[in-house]
Formats: C-alpha cells, structure tokens, sequence
C-alpha cells in the first residue's frame, strides 16, 4: 500500500532533473574552476600547470590585495552600520499602527529595481555639475564634490556603500518584520499587563526573539559583501585608477577584458575560500545560537 | 502633550527614511521632463520649463526599452517558475519519499551550492557556456538562472514540506493515489506559501542579475533592463534628460508590477506555514 512512495522510477525522475542542471551550472564549474586556477589557461590550447603561481601572483598584486581589503570594508560596514539600523527600522516600523503598510511598501522598493538601473541612478545624484548632492550643498555655499572620483581620501568607495545600503536595507527590514509580526500576540500582551514599556517591550522581547532572523540577515550580508560586484561595475567600474575595486570586481576585469582566464579563476578561488572561511567562523560562533525559537 | 510627542517622534523618523528613498526618485522625474544638462543644473529642484514630454518619446523610440523589458521580464518569470518547479518535485522526493538515505546526500550535496557565491562560478560558467555554442543566447542565462535558483530553493521548500503533517498523504494513498499525483494534488497545493516566497526571491534575483547578462550577451536586442540601460547611459552620456527617462522608463512598470504585487510579496515572506 505505500509501495507508490517507494517507487525508485517516480524518484528518479523528481530528482535527476534538477541533479542534471545543477551538476553542469554549479558542480562542473567548480570543478573547472578549480583547475583553471592551476593553470596559464588564456582562452588558447596549449596551456600549462603551472602550481600556485597565480595565487603568489595574486597576493603579490598590491591592487589585488587592496581590493581584499575593501570586501572587509563592506562587510564592516553592514554588520556594523547597517544591521543595527535594519533592526531599529524594523522595530520602528512595527510599533506603529498608521501608515505601517505605506511604510514597509517604501522601504522595501529600491530592492526590486535592478542594480544596474540603481547605479545608473545614483551616478546621477553624485553627479558632479548636475547632480542632487552637489545641488543642495551649493545652496550652502560649498563647493562641487567629487562623489565618484575624489583620490585624495576614499569617497568613492563611501558612496558605493551609501547607495548599496539605500539599495539593500529595505528588503532585511521586511524580512525581520515578517518575524516580528509572527510573534504570537499573547506575549505582548502578556508583557504590557506586566508594565513594560514599548522600548523594554522591544529590547527584552522582541529582539531576542527575532535573534534567529538577524542572524540570518547576518549572513546573508557577510555573504553579499564578498559577492559585490555589480553595483561597483556599473558606478565606476572600480576607478578611479582602481580605488573601488573590489575582489570580483578586480577578477571580472582580468579575464573577459584582459583574457587571464587562468589568472582570474585561481582569483575566485580566493573569494570562494573568504566565503568558506566567514561563513564557517560564523557559524561556529554565533549559528548555533540560531537553533529553533519555540513559542 | 507628552504623549502625542511621543507618537509623533517614529513617525518623524520613519517620514526621514522614506524621504531619502523618495526624493532621488522625484529628482529623475523632474530632470526627465527638462530640455537638457543646462536647464537641470540652473534650477535643480524647479519643475521643467516647458515639461518635455517629447523625451519619453525619443528614448522609447531611439532606445528599445521596450524590448530590454520583455527579455528581463519573460526571461526572469520562465527560468523562476522552472526553477521553483524542479526545486519542489526534487523536494518532494527527499523529504517525502522512502529513500532515507540517499535522500539525505543529495540533499547535502545540493546543499553545497548555497556554499558558492554566484560570481565564483562567473569564468567557467562563461567558458562553459561557450563550449556549448549557446553564448550570446536567452539559454546562456536561461540555464544558469534556473540552475542557481536550485539549492536554495531545494533547502526551503523542503524544509517547509518536513512541516507537512504525514497523515495527509497516508491518507491520499489509501485512496489509491500515485507519488506524482499526491505530489501535484496535495502537496503542491499545501506548499504554496513556500512556492511563492521561492518565486518571488528567485524573480527578483534574476530580474536584478546584471553581471552573466552583461557578459554573456552582446546583441543589443536580446539585452535585458539592467544591460540595456547600462548602454543606454554611455550612449547619452552628455543628455541626462534623456537618461533620467530611461531610467523611469524602466522603473515605472515594476513600481507598477509592484503595487499591484506588494501584498503577494510581502504575504510570501511573512507566510509561516499551513494552519492545522
């Protein structure tokens, strides 16, 4: 009788499709890569092993190093700015009853709109002649800033973060209310007969309730500082004179503009051990604290 | 007096938030109107002089928005729907199924995708792409979206099916109901919170995705949003006017997609599971 959930043909065909897809897009790829990155590979035959050349080559490369560098930078700040104000946002927003939804709607916005679209945009507010910033600083008297190509201190790179977090924060902030709005209606109610006020009501329960999803958006910021690439592409392309680039950023330009397939792979090889390594310290040392939250 | 003070203080905030969203908006809507560069920098904040309508016109026309559009749109909707699909029949057959133990590898070994940031794969994707003759085609993102939809897809729909009471499906099979069927009849139907929140996460990753499409395709009519804008600006590098419309341009539908969407995604995020 329940032979039918035992059917090794039904199974086969749930699973060998997306066994197959993903195999050739995710396990091959890596396997490849994993070679080229040993490799003089330049897109020719007739290429050659050649050990860990490219990996001394890469930490040899002080541009590469200082890219490495701003991927820490990134991460420093959304664990550190950001995160604390995506949960101040989210409390925020969840203590209120009127215009809550317009809320949530508005801030979440900017997470739909394609990256490109957002750098293109922003390169635009940070325009020098014509853009926002500049606009409203010259009504003080100051002059014209240069957002996306000051070299004397790293602004450039302080602008792609702004225009990151103004991209991204939204769509954490709906993720933690999502969690806050789960918690069972009893337990506040329980706590406001008990005399707390809104803000204990919010340090005392509410955030160490949600401790599982801000661990969660933790990670995935961790995770979205070592992949950055697109919004550095499109606002300026890591200049300038390669002030913003960052490690994908940096690999993007070695191989399909110089063609250092070889090079380049042993690259994201490097980028794939910072993710490894991050994320596996974080784990270790806070994911277990993430474990299920029973009400 | 105390108390409105205090009601009154995270609404001033969260009107601050909403105003450093909003605002970069409205100053593309204003400049898109604007005869040119000159009138943009001589009254920033003013509205246009003679409200150029004609702009959205010419960038329409000169630009192929509309074409970009459609093969992020079709591209981003068929390759998350397939990918959501996949992930929950694959889901269905390790959580569900009577294989325990292979169930549990393949579920670890998909789960390592999860470990690869996307663009780690990025050179020997496009290598790979390019061994098959399929570079400079809709299946070279086609194929890599749906594929890097799949681990994370396959983690959370399984685990919402693990919270799927088991006496449903003993009972559908003493009906006499095969796997596929229970699989389409009755689990597929319990999981959809899951399929949603999957869809939608998957939609926007693609619909965002800006690094594959920019290299993997050159033909300018199959470009998607995000490329095709990024051309679009060095082509009209000395007429943001005429920037600032594509840029509404392509904004102004999702916005659109979006309010009429928001509480599909907002409900798919905060949906917890099935009320027993």
């Amino acid at each position: 009788m329940k032979n039918t959930l035992r059917n090794p043909y039904v199974y086969l065909l749930f699973i060998v499709p997306t066994i197959t897809l993903y195999g050739l897009f995710f396990i091959w790829p890596m396997l490849t890569s994993a070679y080229y990155a040993f490799t003089d590979y330049v897109g020719l035959e007739g290429y050659h092993y050649v050990g860990f050349d490219n990996f001394d080559k890469a930490f040899g490369d002080p541009d590469f190093v200082a890219s490495i560098k701003r991927n820490l930078i990134f991460i420093v700040f959304s664990v550190f700015i950001q995160v604390p104000l995506i949960i101040f946002f989210s409390l925020l927003i969840s203590n209120v009853k009127k215009l809550q939804g317009f809320y949530k709607t508005t801030v979440f916005m900017p997470s739909i709109l394609s990256t490109s679209v957002i750098g293109i945009l922003w390169g635009y507010i940070y325009h020098p002649d014509i853009g926002l910033l500049n606009n409203i600083l010259k009504i003080f008297g100051v002059d014209p800033v240069y957002w996306l190509a000051e070299t004397r201190w790293p602004l450039p790179l302080l602008s792609i973060l702004i225009t990151n977090a103004w991209q991204w924060m939204g769509f954490y902030i709906v993720l933690i209310l999502a969690a806050i709005f789960t918690i069972p209606k009893e337990i506040n109610e329980a706590a406001e007969i008990d005399g707390a006020t809104g803000m204990q009501k919010a340090v005392y329960l509410t955030v160490p309730l949600i401790k599982p999803i801000i661990s969660v958006v933790i990670m995935l910021s961790i995770a979205g500082a070592l992949r950055v690439v697109d919004i550095v592409l499109v606002m300026t392309n890591g200049g300038p004179a390669g002030e913003t680039d960052v490690m994908a950023s940096f690999m993007v330009n070695q191989s399909l503009t110089l063609g250092q397939y070889g090079y380049a792979t042993a690259i994201t090889m490097i980028i794939f051990a910072f993710a490894l390594i991050l994320t596996g310290l974080y784990q270790l040392s806070f994911g277990r604290q993430s474990e299920r939250i029973e009400y | 007096m105390q108390r409105t003070y205090k009601k009154a203080l995270p609404h001033m905030v969260l009107i601050a938030y909403v105003a450093v969203i909003l605002i970069p908006f409205a100053f593309v809507l204003l400049s898109s109107l604007k005869t040119n560069n000159v009138e943009i920098s001589k009254s920033p904040f003013g509205l246009p002089e003679s409200w150029r309508f004609l702009n959205y016109k010419e960038t329409w026309l000169n630009a192929k928005i509309n074409v970009y559009f459609w093969n992020s749109f079709y591209l981003s909707t068929i390759a998350a729907a397939v990918g959501v699909f996949l992930a929950a029949a694959t889901a269905f057959a390790l959580t569900r199924m009577k294989f325990k133990q292979i169930s549990k590898a393949i579920y670890q070994f998909i789960l390592i995708g999860m470990l690869i940031p996307g663009n780690v794969l990025f050179i020997a994707q496009y290598l790979l792409v390019s061994k098959m003759n399929i570079l400079d085609t809709h299946w070279a993102l086609f194929l890599p979206y749906t594929a890097g939809a799949l681990p994370f897809s396959v983690l959370l729909i399984s685990a919402f099916m693990r919270s799927l009471p088991s006496e449903l499906e003993e009972a559908a099979i003493v009906d006499g109901l095969s796997s596929p069927m229970l699989f389409v009849k009755i689990i597929l139907p319990l999981t959809i919170p899951a399929l949603v929140t999957m869809f939608i996460i998957n939609f926007l990753g693609n619909w965002n995705e800006f690094l594959l499409s920019n290299f993997f395709i050159s033909t300018d009519k199959l470009k998607t949003l995000p490329t095709g804008l990024f051309s679009l600006r060095d082509a009209y590098a000395s007429n943001y006017a005429q920037i600032c419309t594509g840029i509404v341009i392509s904004v102004a539908p999702v916005l659109i997609i979006y309010t009429i969407l928001q509480e599909k995604i907002i409900e798919g995020l905060t949906a917890g599971g099935v009320k027993g």
